[in-house]
């Protein structure tokens, strides 16, 4: 009972803070902060609330005001295809990587660690242009051109974007898990199972991983607006039709309101469900 | 640390190299009032005309000219202490002002920092550029060029956004981390004894906090980089963007805005032309030596942590010794130790 009204409160705490942040458009105007205007702003946005199913988007194919909550449907699923898809997949690889890394020896170790610290200082903007490079060299050099390098209203664009974000992830991810790989190798609760005779790949897979998984969850939860920021660049410069792109392109007040509460409310599912799913002994409880 | 890193050659590499661009680039405005040379076209020894603007890097133009013919290593140059310069302002001012909300509230009880989260949470997913661009926006494009108003305050506006907006996070985490020291076993010492909170920081938090505060400056320098290029990227130059009738300009030459200028252009004419790739690698440049030296930071801290040496003086071991020993408190220790040589 306590858990569902500690978490209805964080949702509606949430929804007033991004409010907030929609309305500062208002706040600002000709380089000067302006209070007045930005309490205005805000009420509008309130007034706003109790007609959410009214507000409208100049759509520029069909030359006419929209309805926006109907027509934003294909935008969430392209984000959430876009998304999900690169973090599991990053997520995934990175496991792999970790448990390479557990098995490796000293000198393989030292190579893997040489070569993914120095891969993860690449910027995400350089993956987004030397994969479109790539394709582009690859393409004159053979002729094949089935990989989009950049998307268009009719057809969407998927493979490379993908491909991005789960670069830039990935080495964020393997970064930490490394370390926590190292720090708990000695951990008496593995040096236990270690004496009773279980198996190096049993080790990994049911005693070290397990007590990462929550702490794993932490790090992303904490560290998911670099993640959100990479995805809103990769979104505009492959021209992905998706909610961050529709948000950059109509910035009005009330727009980006809806936008927000959407980018929100995945996360907030995200979060209930990890703290619903994962057992209290990963959590390092009893 | 210190020790550690004046004998790490990567560490002095990093540091040469941003030491040695800066002073070139305030030499070419000491020394050259700022200026960079422009060349339209490109002629032989006899006079013929070889080329014109964008020209190819040369032994003359070593990374070429753009299309206005200004010579990019001069810009490169000229524009390295605006982006070296905004980055280090808004990291220390973040820090800065995240220490001046932080201390206090981390001496506060866990409430208020549960509180604080809560509130900042639906801050915290959102994209830095994504609410930057809703700030800057309305005030940083200017529709007409000649009502442009002066660079100190376009200048100053845009950075007190850029330092407001980071300073949430950063005081969530410098919370955190006081805390953490907080609690250690010294700190809880230190208040038995009677230390106030404004002691108990400058005599124990403090000296803990200085090395990780160099590797969050870093951290937030190659933070607000990202952030600049991002929104160059989405259209907003750094200290305004000016829409001409042939399209968008930046005010002033700044590598982030360069970038995003020339990305901008660079389908017009050719698939990656120079002019397009050396902001770009300027720029993984900078983010990768600012990351290495971070890494190399980390690194001595590291040892730092490990190598720590005990130092303990004769009498102090004795006292040690002693008030451990449970036999018999009062006996010396010397003489104890001779006694169980027996």
């Amino acid at each position: 009972m306590f858990f569902i009204a500690r978490k209805s409160i964080q949702l509606i705490v949430a929804f007033f803070v991004l409010i907030a942040i929609s309305a500062l458009p208002a706040l600002v105007a000709q380089m000067k902060f302006n209070p007045a205007s930005y309490w205005e702003g805000l009420q509008q946005q309130f007034a706003q609330l109790t007609k959410l199913d009214e507000i409208t988007y100049f759509n520029v194919t069909a030359q006419k005001e929209v309805l926006l909550l109907p027509s934003l449907q294909p935008y969430i699923q392209e984000t959430l295809i876009i998304f999900t898809t690169a973090m599991l997949v990053s997520v995934v690889c990175a496991i792999l990587y970790a448990y390479l890394f557990y098995r490796s020896g000293r000198r393989t170790r030292t190579l893997l660690k040489q070569t993914t610290r120095t891969l993860e200082m690449v910027p995400d903007l350089f993956w987004i242009i030397l994969s479109q490079f790539l394709v582009i060299y690859l393409f004159k050099m053979t002729g094949y051109s089935n990989i989009e390098i950049a998307g268009t209203y009719a057809d969407s664009i998927r493979f490379l974007p993908i491909v991005t974000l789960t670069l830039t992830t990935l080495f964020f991810f393997i970064k930490w898990l490394t370390t926590q790989v190292l720090e708990q190798e000695s951990a008496p609760f593995l040096e236990l199972a270690r004496a009773k005779g279980i198996r190096p790949t049993a080790l990994f897979w049911k005693h070290l991983l397990p007590t990462m998984i929550y702490r794993f969850y932490l790090f992303f939860r904490a560290n998911i607006i670099t993640i959100l920021s990479s995805l809103l660049i990769i979104e505009y410069t492959f021209q992905v039709q998706g909610l961050f792109r529709f948000a950059l392109y109509f910035g009005q007040m009330p727009i980006l309101m809806v936008i927000l509460f959407l980018i929100y409310l995945p996360i907030f599912i995200i979060d209930l469900l990890a703290e619903w799913l994962i057992p209290n002994a990963w959590k390092g409880g009893i | 640390m210190r020790r550690t890193l004046m004998k790490d050659p990567v560490f002095w590499l990093c540091l040469i190299l941003l030491t040695g661009l800066l002073l070139l680039s305030f030499g070419n405005t000491i020394f050259r009032d700022g200026q960079v040379n422009q060349i339209s076209n490109r002629y032989a020894e006899d006079g013929t005309f070889l080329a014109t603007s964008p020209l190819k890097p040369s032994s003359d133009q070593w990374l070429g000219t753009d299309r206005s013919g200004n010579d990019l290593f001069q810009m490169m140059i000229e524009g390295f202490k605006w982006t070296i310069g905004i980055c280090t302002i808004v990291a220390i001012s973040r820090m800065t002002l995240s220490l001046v909300v932080a201390i206090p509230l981390a001496f506060r009880n866990a409430r208020v920092n549960r509180y604080l989260k809560l509130i900042l949470d639906g801050f915290l997913v959102l994209p830095l550029s994504l609410v930057s661009l809703l700030l800057l926006f309305s005030s940083l494009v200017f529709m007409d060029s000649t009502v442009v108003p002066p660079l100190f305050d376009r200048v100053s506006f845009e950075l007190i956004v850029l330092i407001l907006l980071g300073i949430p996070s950063l005081s969530l985490y410098l919370i955190a981390e006081t805390r953490q020291l907080l609690n250690q076993e010294f700190m809880i010492v230190a208040q038995t004894l009677g230390g106030s909170p404004w002691y108990r920081f400058r005599r124990h938090i403090w000296p803990h906090l200085v090395p990780t505060l160099t590797i969050v400056f870093m951290q937030q320098f190659i933070q607000t980089l990202m952030l600049l290029i991002h929104l160059s990227l989405l259209g907003i130059f750094f200290a305004g963007t000016v829409n001409l009738y042939e399209g968008v300009m930046p005010t002033i030459f700044e590598w982030s805005s360069m970038f995003g200028y020339y990305y901008n252009q660079f389908s017009a004419t050719s698939w990656l032309n120079h002019m397009f790739l050396v902001p770009l690698i300027g720029l993984a440049l900078v983010v990768f030596f600012s990351n290495l030296f971070m890494s190399r930071l980390e690194r001595a801290f590291r040892f730092r942590q490990q190598l720590k040496p005990i130092k303990l003086s004769a009498s102090r071991a004795q006292d040690e010794a002693a008030a451990t020993s449970m036999v018999d408190p009062f006996t010396p220790v010397a003489l104890k130790s001779h006694h169980d040589s027996d």
